[in-house]
């Protein structure tokens, strides 16, 4: 029996629906359709009442889920891509965000992002918008690389009492697969090594883990033994174990699905340039997307995000400075 | 002192409209003057940030407040000082949220018109107008899981917000859940310097109702007696489970935007007009006319509040301010999972 | 006549295979471009895989019930030549079913993009081959050793342009630790410090045989007897007093001029140079300033220099001669401009113009290290004249 990373975030949900009577899911489509990527299938007809149709309304989606997060509710809400949540981001950066800060009252709000490219899916089905939303206070950021992770992020998001972030990569949707699930996992909060190794630490995140994981395998016949971190949430940023890696090895190379200017890769540079700067043997260095709109055409898209091959000559680089 | 003479919600409780409109009155009354103080404060430069005044609205306002039941929802927006006081706010705490008291509910971090007591049901809004429809929303379809009846929720929007697309989907959202929200839209006719030519095509807002599916009356929002009226009976309608309910009021805000507004564009004519009535001596004549209350009643309660008021801000402003060095620079409720990034 | 592969198509989002639940065509039949030929079912719709172009389905290989993954050949179709140029179809291999490369090609061509690397050329920190580039985590394990970039002089880099990365450092200090080491003292390493100080200026020597017969005549009857070096240094101190240029220290485009003729002398001790200073020694004739030299002498071979003793000196003397050496170049300290050397003395043939053949004459070589940013050749070798002039008469010093 194997569970792909699209059926570990439902049995999550169902999990957490079957657990808590104060949890929901709000969104388009998430009723009998069952969800435009079929996340919430059945779920609708296991826990009736509890799986709702909303309009195309983010904006509103996000206010009554933070609403029903004031009445003590635990609410789930699925932007069907995360390319739209644009339409509710007030709500979730001025409201969600700073409801506790200004008046010390958590809101507990999941919202489940359908983030990153796939083929084919152009501009506006494509985004990755984790890098916006870590920048505001307030906010916690997930992106699950892994099914178990999918699984266990998404249990403990709907858990934290703050506002969530949870980005879930389309690509590793039906892509990936897992044997079971998990029965105990890593907290939110902690990165994962994916991958020990000597000479060079790859950090990333999301689907980026598996392209990093890939190039680590191709530079194995070279000699080099590259160290793989698997970032799992990027706000917060787990700061210590990245910078243990560092310490090991001496070579940092930051990878993100992301667009180039700010984001993941440079706040994790910054960070260690600043705080560990004695540990670096080389310039740290970055590969991001190319700075515009994710294409639409396969030969376009697969130029414009980083591939393993892009990271492997980047490494390469790195690794004769 | 005010708040102790009636609860608020006692339109329902008291068959007497004397009483409510009494107690209305006096709610209005306190507005009036607590503005007044908070617009001399920022002329002395003893508040800081804006000074954003309720004057004009005070009946819409208070009726709206004193409508409404104590485990009902309220969003009062920018105008509402009246409300607030009604719905149950103290003196204390308003002045606490201009002065930026670290006492008060927003504790420094947000001020003036930014407060409320979320559990409470009484929800401090953000800049965004039109947002806190939803999270109105949300509460209420939260009570339906939780299966708690009979409670409403109030959100206050003016003009101006009726254009928003959060406007929209909110009440477009509330409509399709049948929520029992009630949307309060005082019709100042500017938002800001913007008459209502420049915000709405339609002949009148109470035509937009009709686009959601959603129950409206108009009112003469410088009428307290119309006001309690209009705005009890949407109340009523939407606690019975009619569905969200909205009531447009016509009046005139009589000061600036912000007290940093001289308003100056108001047209004339409008204020010479019917709807800019002042609705504090529309009360008091009505009042005097009624005999429910003569002028050395009204008198002694003008100097009693203002005697209240004096020493709730002279309270207030012995109150500690925030100390930045005191503070948990933290925006999330979960301690392990904040980032405290170490200062040079 | 050419064959076309029915491949899989991307049906959906993040769709990545798809189940075969039905046969619309069978080998043989003759189909149009865009026709239906197979239903599969995804995780989200049943669908139709319709013909690349029209031809004669020449096999199927798909089977009923099994699942393909996106891109996977499902069959093919024979077709003619003008049918291939009319659609700009790719007759180039086709995916190898089963093959589950997660970067999408393009769909139903089999045309493989290139990916370029998005990296820009990265930045050479090293400016030069050797060790002089070091990075940071390279010097924070130097000072963690106590190491500076001398010590990695002669360490082969591998990393660009010849730069020692952090796993040449460690290699090199696993081999050192394999070699036999022997502590060295505190003074050793004070020492090594002060030199390598020394030697990032230019430092330039003159010299000059002096005749010491004068020198050792007045020895004969002076009580006390004066040392070479002594004399040497007295003789410096007369010549800076009068022009104390040559020992200033040049800072930006300033001279500092010395604000007293202190002048040091090297003392060999255990395991180094200890140099302990004559201050003001322009003002205190050769005589008087015997007792005081030998008391620093003795002072600075039982290690006992008060502190005051040393530092602060504009010049320094060394007797190289001691030694048994002739010739030797000094290096300044690194706070002075000049260090005097006096070789040591031998018998050497002198030309006597009057009597016209060589004499016999004790001689030695007095050398002049100089920082030649402060002075040049012309100047030292006048100021190196002027002391063997003020030697050769020790009586006046």
């Amino acid at each position: 029996m194997s569970l792909t990373y699209l059926e570990a975030i439902r049995e999550a949900q169902a999990h957490a629906l079957r657990d808590d009577p104060r949890v929901f899911i709000y969104g388009q489509d998430v009723g009998m359709f069952g969800g435009a990527h079929k996340a919430t299938k059945n779920l609708a007809t296991e826990f009736p009442g509890r799986v709702l149709d909303s309009p195309i309304s983010e904006d509103a989606i996000i206010g009554l889920a933070v609403g029903a997060a004031i009445e003590g509710m635990r609410p789930i809400v699925e932007m069907q891509f995360a390319d739209f949540s644009t339409v509710g981001f007030n709500q979730i950066i001025n409201q969600a965000a700073t409801l506790f800060w200004r008046t010390n009252v958590p809101c507990p709000v999941t919202v489940r992002l359908p983030f990153g490219g796939t083929s084919g899916s152009g501009p506006f089905h494509s985004q990755c918008m984790e890098t916006v939303y870590a920048h505001y206070p307030g906010l916690i950021v997930l992106t699950p690389a892994t099914v178990e992770d999918a699984y266990s992020m998404l249990l403990e998001a709907v858990a934290i009492d703050d506002p969530v972030i949870f980005c879930e990569h389309k690509f590793l949707y039906y892509h990936l697969k897992a044997e079971k699930l998990p029965s105990e996992a890593l907290p939110v909060g902690k990165a994962r090594i994916a991958r020990e190794g000597r000479d060079m630490t790859i950090v990333a995140y999301s689907a980026m883990v598996h392209e990093a994981l890939e190039a680590a395998k191709e530079l194995v016949p070279e000699g080099w033994e590259v160290e793989v971190v698997d970032l799992r949430s990027v706000k917060p940023i787990d700061t210590d174990t990245v910078m243990a890696s560092v310490a090991r090895t001496g070579r940092l190379l930051c990878v993100g699905e992301a667009w180039p200017w700010g984001g993941v890769t440079a706040e994790i540079i910054a960070r260690v340039t600043s705080e560990g700067y004695g540990l670096l043997d080389a310039p740290p260095q970055r590969l991001n997307a190319k700075d515009t709109p994710v294409p639409f055409h396969p030969n376009l898209w697969a130029a414009h995000r980083p591939t393993a091959r892009a990271i492997t000559a980047a490494a390469r680089k790195l690794l004769r400075l | 002192m005010v708040q102790s003479v009636l609860e608020p919600g006692t339109a329902e409780k008291t068959a007497s409209f004397r009483e409510t409109y009494l107690a209305a009155y006096r709610f209005m009354l306190l507005a009036r003057l607590l503005d007044d103080k908070f617009a001399a404060l920022w002329r002395s430069g003893r508040i800081h940030g804006g000074v954003f005044l309720g004057r004009g609205q005070e009946a819409l306002s208070a009726a709206t407040g004193v409508c409404l039941k104590k485990g009902d929802v309220f969003a009062p927006l920018i105008r509402d000082a009246a409300g607030r006081l009604a719905f149950g706010e103290t003196v204390l705490d308003a002045a606490r949220a201009y002065l930026g008291s670290a006492l008060g509910p927003m504790r420094g971090r947000d001020g003036n018109v930014h407060r409320g007591k979320p559990q409470e049901g009484y929800l401090p809004m953000i800049s965004h107008l039109g947002a806190m429809i939803s999270v109105v929303n949300g509460i209420l379809f939260a009570r339906r899981f939780k299966k708690i009846s009979g409670t409403v929720g109030v959100a206050s929007v003016g003009d101006g917000a009726t254009s928003t697309g959060a406007f929209h989907e909110a009440l477009n959202q509330a409509a399709v859940e049948k929520l029992p929200l009630v949307l309060v839209v005082a019709n100042n006719h500017y938002a800001y310097s913007t008459p209502n030519s420049r915000q709405f095509a339609c002949h009148d807002l109470a035509d937009k109702a009709v686009g959601y599916g959603v129950e409206v009356d108009s009112v003469d929002g410088t009428d307290l007696s119309a006001c309690l009226e209009t705005v009890g009976q949407a109340i009523a309608r939407a606690r019975a489970g009619r569905g969200p309910q909205m009531v447009v009021a016509e009046l005139l805000r009589l000061c600036g935007h912000g007290e940093h507004d001289d308003a100056s564009y108001v047209d004339p004519k409008l204020k010479a007009s019917l709807v800019g009535r002042d609705c504090l001596k529309v009360a008091e004549e009505n009042l005097l006319r009624q005999k429910w209350a003569d002028a050395a009643t009204l008198a002694a309660w003008r100097r009693g509040v203002l005697h209240e008021i004096e020493e709730a801000i002279a309270q207030v402003q012995r109150e500690p301010a925030p100390d930045p060095f005191a503070e948990e620079w933290r925006a999330i409720a979960t301690k392990h999972l904040s980032e405290t990034h170490e200062e040079a | 006549m050419p064959q076309i592969p029915i491949i899989m198509p991307q049906l959906g989002e993040s769709i990545a295979e798809a189940n075969i639940i039905g046969f619309l065509v069978k080998p043989g039949d003759t189909v149009e471009a865009g026709q239906d030929l197979i239903e599969v079912e995804t995780n989200k719709a049943n669908m139709t895989v319709t013909s690349p172009c029209g031809g004669r389905i020449e096999r199927i290989t798909a089977q009923l019930n099994e699942s393909y993954p996106v891109g996977a050949s499902l069959g093919r179709i024979e077709t003619t030549e003008e049918e291939i140029a009319r659609l700009g179809l790719d007759v180039s291999a086709p995916v190898k079913p089963g093959d589950t490369d997660r970067v999408a090609k393009g769909n139903g061509n089999g045309n493989r993009s290139s990916v370029q690397p998005t990296v820009r050329g990265l930045p050479v920190p090293a400016n030069a081959a050797g060790a002089s580039y070091l990075s940071p985590r390279l010097k924070a394990r130097m000072t963690e050793l106590g190491l500076s970039a001398a010590d990695l002089a002669g360490v082969a880099g591998s990393g660009a342009a010849g730069r020692v990365t952090v796993e040449d450092f460690e290699k090199f200090i696993a081999h050192l630790e394999k070699q036999r080491m022997s502590q060295a003292s505190t003074m050793r390493v004070t020492v090594a410090d002060a030199m390598r100080r020394s030697w990032t200026r230019p430092i330039a020597h003159v010299g000059m045989p002096v005749c010491l017969d004068p020198l050792f005549a007045y020895r004969k009857v002076a009580r006390p007897k004066p040392g070479p070096a002594l004399c040497a240094l007295r003789a410096l101190a007369v010549a800076l007093a009068e022009n104390s240029a040559p020992a200033g220290r040049l800072v930006g485009n300033k001279i500092v001029h010395p604000s007293s003729i202190d002048i040091a002398f090297a003392v060999e001790a255990e395991e180094g140079v200890l140099v302990p200073v004559i201050r003001n020694a322009d003002k205190r004739s050769l005589k008087d300033l015997i007792a005081p030299y030998n008391e620093l002498v003795e002072l600075a071979r039982e290690r006992k220099l008060p502190p005051d003793a040393t530092g602060g000196s504009i010049a320094t003397v060394t007797n190289f001669g001691t030694f048994g050496l002739e010739w030797a170049t000094p290096i300044p300290l690194p706070e002075q401009t000049l260090v005097l050397g006096m070789g040591a003395a031998r018998h050497a043939p002198n030309w006597d113009s009057v009597k016209g053949q060589f004499v016999p004459i004790m001689e030695a070589n007095l050398t002049l290290s100089f920082d030649h940013r402060v002075i040049d050749g012309g100047a030292a070798g006048r100021l190196l004249q002027h002391v063997a002039d003020l030697m050769s008469k020790p009586e006046k010093l």
